[in-house]
């Protein structure tokens, strides 16, 4: 018989509970998203905040998705993937011990400076990962000894500058395996986001379709409405479908990165392209309203468009694959459908 | 209000693993030795009775139906692992496909004991094959307007009327026919219907082909005038018909036939590439990404159907997007560059192309168009 691997029942209302309650008081949407210590500290209290730590609670991917996508569908500004599954991943790696404070990540280029780096300003430390000679580098550092220059993306999350002073750090050594599986780990990541986060926007259209009234009647009840709704929703499936897939080859334990990049790939392509016909239709059927900050809508389509372009834009991802397969000896069928576990 | 629009994942045990390398071995071993010619659509084209009898000599005819009637007694992933290999490489499979995907596991369902001990073995050897009667000309994507008629006499049913698009009911022994054996209440238009099983080669059957644009006959319409049905050739319950054929409509929308069919293009593609003939192109990827996606998601709804689930959102989501896939994919060919050279290594690519362009209107029609589906999955979303 085949297993089913799915997150348990109790813990996926645990998480929809924390993030419910958060944001039943938060209060009205920001157009800039900081860091919500409060929320963060539910989290600790909670025993969530750090789910796939080795000598913690000992969850696996399952439930770190499970946990990433119920934050993505409440619109909760957290660093949750950056903290537990970059960070705190390089570390164990890195032989590095947990503190217990809140951590990013980034990868640097050989000058020590990284772009982009998501919620640098706002958290205690950072795990970097840098180039050093044919190997790499990791050290835990306090963002009060970098240089952090702030910067948002279109979603209003912080991405920030980060320079290190490179020769004054030592840093662990870690095989090159471990910058390639951080950036996979990183992409699987915004997957299970973007996922998440078009599937509420999937739920948003079903309620305002249902609630809006034109020309006598709910638009929904119209076959043109229904189809653009139809198609998202089919977009998600899909989609959901594939980063299921990535998450329990990743919570396995036993795929090579060549396996897990190619899960993770056909994912990350997936969703980008669902991102497309997703964020169209949902926001056609929202019609004027959901171009407003006073509707939600934006809370979860400007965070799906700014987590596609994360750890890999769709062409990329589109590319690779390509590369991949044109590379390979097998026929593209038994190249993705493994027999031989 | 949460939506869950896909059930949970199947990750394949050891033992399907092995079945699949089985058949690949197996496809392999026939494509070596000329056993077949890949085509694309090859499970409504690729019609070879003498290819049907080798799977079955497999034991991958019939493979859910129990051992006591003739069949493997296998589960339903089984089978589904089987068929995605065949489809997958473009093994002709039509001649049996009625039979075993929908024939079989109906008459397991609805079928008297005698009528499973006279045909459940034939589709099980690959000795019988069958035919759905289900459209007319009057009823396509709105079937509750069946005319075809079945009227009580002595012994039996005399069925009169006319089907259309019956595939392969020339080369058949028996099909399916979707009849109104009680006048139509327009206010409970799925009552009044019956399934009964005809014999293709009884008096008053009249089979006449319909050509495809692109030369090919699949298709048939065929004509039933007083057809003599026995009583006890009637499949499950009068009046019954219309639960027990949407009963098993997941069963075929959610199949891998909705999103295989150009499979071997795309691997044409692929070799093609590979081989420098034509340049490296992100839409590949692309493609095969969604390929890989549409597949785990028709396994998830077969691991949900063989558990009972409810699964029509789903299936109908693997349906409208695998069908509209699989016809982007007979595009993609001509679409990249140097697919237009004459070079004669993308002869196989080009025999390919054609075909698939020419078959791909069909794709997003055929077991429910992708309107009809659309509503489906607005259905299931509570918009309708």
């Amino acid at each position: 018989m085949s297993e089913n691997a799915q997150l348990d029942a109790d813990l996926a209302e645990l998480f929809d509970d924390v993030f419910g309650t958060w944001r039943e008081a938060r209060g009205s949407a920001t157009l800039e998203l900081d860091l919500d210590r409060a929320l963060w500290a539910t989290l600790d209290e909670t025993g969530i905040s750090r789910l796939t730590a080795v000598d913690g609670a000992g969850a696996s991917w399952v439930e770190a998705a499970g946990l990433l996508g119920a934050a993505a569908r409440a619109a909760a500004p957290l660093p949750i993937a950056e903290n537990d599954l970059l960070s705190g991943w390089l570390r164990e790696q890195a032989g590095i011990e947990d503190d217990g404070l809140l951590h990013s990540a980034a990868e640097l280029d050989g000058a020590g400076a990284a772009n982009a780096v998501p919620w640098a300003s706002q958290v205690d430390r950072i795990t970097l990962l840098w180039p050093a000679g044919s190997g790499w580098k990791v050290a835990d550092v306090a963002t009060s000894e970098l240089t952090i220059t702030p910067g948002r993306d279109l979603a209003g999350q912080p991405r920030d500058a980060v320079k290190a002073d490179l020769s004054a750090l030592e840093g662990s050594d870690v095989s090159a395996e471990v910058a390639r599986e951080y950036r996979l780990r990183g992409a699987l990541a915004r997957a299970v986001q973007m996922n998440a986060a078009m599937g509420r926007m999937v739920e948003l259209a079903v309620e305002h379709a249902t609630s809006r009234v034109q020309f006598g009647r709910p638009i929904g009840k119209f076959q043109a409405v229904q189809n653009l709704i139809a198609d998202a929703a089919a977009e998600v499936a899909i989609s959901g479908s594939a980063a299921d897939a990535a998450v329990l080859l990743a919570a396995s334990g036993q795929a090579d990165l060549d396996r897990l990049e190619l899960s993770v790939a056909v994912a990350r392509s997936v969703a980008g392209h669902a991102a497309s016909t997703v964020v169209r239709n949902v926001h056609q059927v929202h019609g004027a309203i959901g171009t407003t900050f006073e509707h939600q809508l934006h809370e979860f389509s400007k965070p799906v468009l700014a987590w596609r372009s994360e750890f890999g834009s769709v062409r990329e991802w589109d590319s690779l694959l390509s590369e991949k397969l044109v590379a390979s000896d097998e026929g593209l069928w038994s190249f993705g459908v493994e027999t031989d576990g | 209000m949460v939506i869950q629009l896909t059930p949970s994942p199947v990750v394949e045990t050891a033992d399907l693993k092995a079945l699949r390398q089985k058949v690949r071995d197996f496809v392999a071993a026939e494509l070596a030795s000329g056993g077949f010619t890949p085509t694309i659509n090859s499970w409504l084209g690729g019609w070879e009775p003498e290819f049907s009898r080798k799977l079955a000599a497999q034991g991958w005819l019939g493979m859910t139906i129990p051992k006591e009637y003739g069949g493997h007694g296998a589960s339903f992933l089984e089978r589904v692992v089987v068929t995605q290999e065949l489809l997958a490489a473009g093994a002709p499979v039509s001649a049996h496909w009625v039979a075993d995907r929908q024939i079989g596991p109906s008459l397991v369902k609805f079928g008297t004991e005698e009528q499973k001990q006279k045909l459940l073995p034939g589709i099980a050897t690959g000795e019988l094959f069958f035919g759905i009667g289900m459209s007319e000309p009057d009823a396509g994507s709105d079937l509750a307007s069946v005319r075809t008629r079945g009227t009580k006499v002595d012994g039996g049913w005399k069925v009169t009327g006319s089907k259309v698009w019956t595939s392969g009911a020339h080369a058949s022994d028996y099909f399916f026919v979707l009849a109104r054996t009680a006048p139509l209440d327009t206010a409970h238009r799925h009552e009044g219907l019956s399934q009964f099983i005809v014999d293709l080669h009884a008096p008053g059957v009249e089979v006449r082909p319909i050509i495809s644009l692109n030369g090919g006959h699949h298709f048939n319409e065929v004509f039933l005038e007083d057809v003599f049905v026995p009583d006890d050739m009637v499949l499950g319950t009068i009046g019954d018909g219309w639960h027990q054929v949407t009963s098993e409509l997941s069963y075929e929308r959610s199949g891998s036939e909705r999103f295989l069919s150009t499979l071997p293009m795309l691997e044409e593609i692929r070799q093609a590439m590979s081989r420098g003939d034509i340049p490296v192109d992100p839409e590949l990827g692309r493609y095969f990404a969604r390929i890989m996606a549409l597949h785990q998601t028709s396994l998830a709804v077969a691991g949900a159907l063989s558990r009972g689930e409810e699964v029509g959102t789903p299936a109908s989501i693997v349906k409208v997007l695998g069908t509209t896939t699989e016809g982007d994919i007979a595009e993609l060919a001509t679409m990249v560059p140097g697919a237009a050279s004459a070079a004669a290594s993308l002869d196989t690519l080009r025999r390919y192309s054609d075909q698939a362009l020419l078959e791909r209107a069909g794709f997003t029609l055929r077991g429910g168009t992708n309107e009809v589906l659309r509503g489906v999955i607005a259905r299931g979303l509570g918009l309708r």
